[in-house]
């Protein structure tokens, strides 16, 4: 190695970053964690919503077919007496 | 199981931080020339260690790639930026003073003017001395750095010496 190398070697002594980079760095790296864990709550918040709704849909659709059923029993027994009330 | 019983304990990213934020900081300070855009660049780094450090496996392995990941962004931030000063090297004018002056004093006014004709140097030559005269690399590992040829490497180190040499030489500053 010859004069100019070592030269270089002294002019590109690591130099330290300012004392409150490794804090800010770390804040931020806190700051990040704190996302997921709000938007977890959010994503609780979205499902817990959603699945009221769709227990109520299905609800719904039960009392639909039941409701359906009836008709269908009530016209089939309506059916029945006209036949005997003609015979 | 045998994932269990070999898992790596997680690596301490707060011990990383300390241990090599230098190393990050002095690359991107050396190549932008600008404290506060290298502070930046090296949170940037930092947090992307941070987000990925479940890819890391080893110490080793976290120094490898936040010096790869330090020597890219920072080259990217470079030509974004368009930092590099617009003047050729050889219009780069040394310390008046340089000549006259001795000792102590000389030999900082050396350093300055080596700084200052490193960063007037192309990007990709520019960050193959910031390695190997900060970071003291050898070439084939400035190469797997920046991804490139050996050969490259050492054509880069040759001529950006060649032309410092001639540089300090014509101001009759001479090697140091």
């Amino acid at each position: 190695m010859d004069d100019l190398e070592q030269q270089l070697r002294r002019a590109f002594q690591p130099e330290e970053p300012p004392a409150d980079l490794t804090e800010r760095i770390l804040e931020r790296t806190r700051s990040r964690r704190v996302a997921p864990r709000w938007m977890a709550a959010a994503a609780s918040v979205l499902i817990a919503v959603s699945a009221g709704y769709g227990y109520r849909w299905h609800q719904g659709q039960t009392a639909k077919r039941e409701l359906l059923m009836a008709f269908r029993i009530t016209s089939t027994k309506l059916n029945h007496i006209q036949m005997q009330v003609v015979r | 199981m045998i994932a269990l019983v070999t898992a790596q304990p997680a690596l301490d990213f707060a011990q990383l931080l300390r241990q090599h934020q230098t190393m990050v900081f002095s690359l991107a300070l050396r190549f932008l020339r600008d404290r506060g855009l290298a502070e930046e660049v090296t949170q940037e780094v930092f947090l992307s260690l941070h987000r990925n450090l479940a890819h890391i496996q080893s110490p080793a392995h976290a120094a490898a790639w936040l010096r790869k990941v330090a020597a890219q962004r920072v080259i990217d931030e470079g030509r974004r930026r368009q930092r590099r000063p617009l003047v050729a090297i050889d219009k780069i004018a040394e310390p008046a003073a340089t000549a006259r002056a001795s000792g102590m004093e000389r030999d900082l006014l050396l350093n300055e003017a080596l700084r200052r004709l490193v960063a007037s140097l192309p990007e990709t030559p520019r960050m193959v001395m910031i390695l190997r005269y900060q970071e003291d690399l050898d070439p084939m590992e400035i190469a797997e750095v920046l991804e490139m040829p050996v050969a490259t490497v050492k054509s880069h180190l040759q001529r950006s010496l060649s032309l410092l040499r001639e540089k300090l030489a014509r101001r009759g500053v001479g090697e140091a």
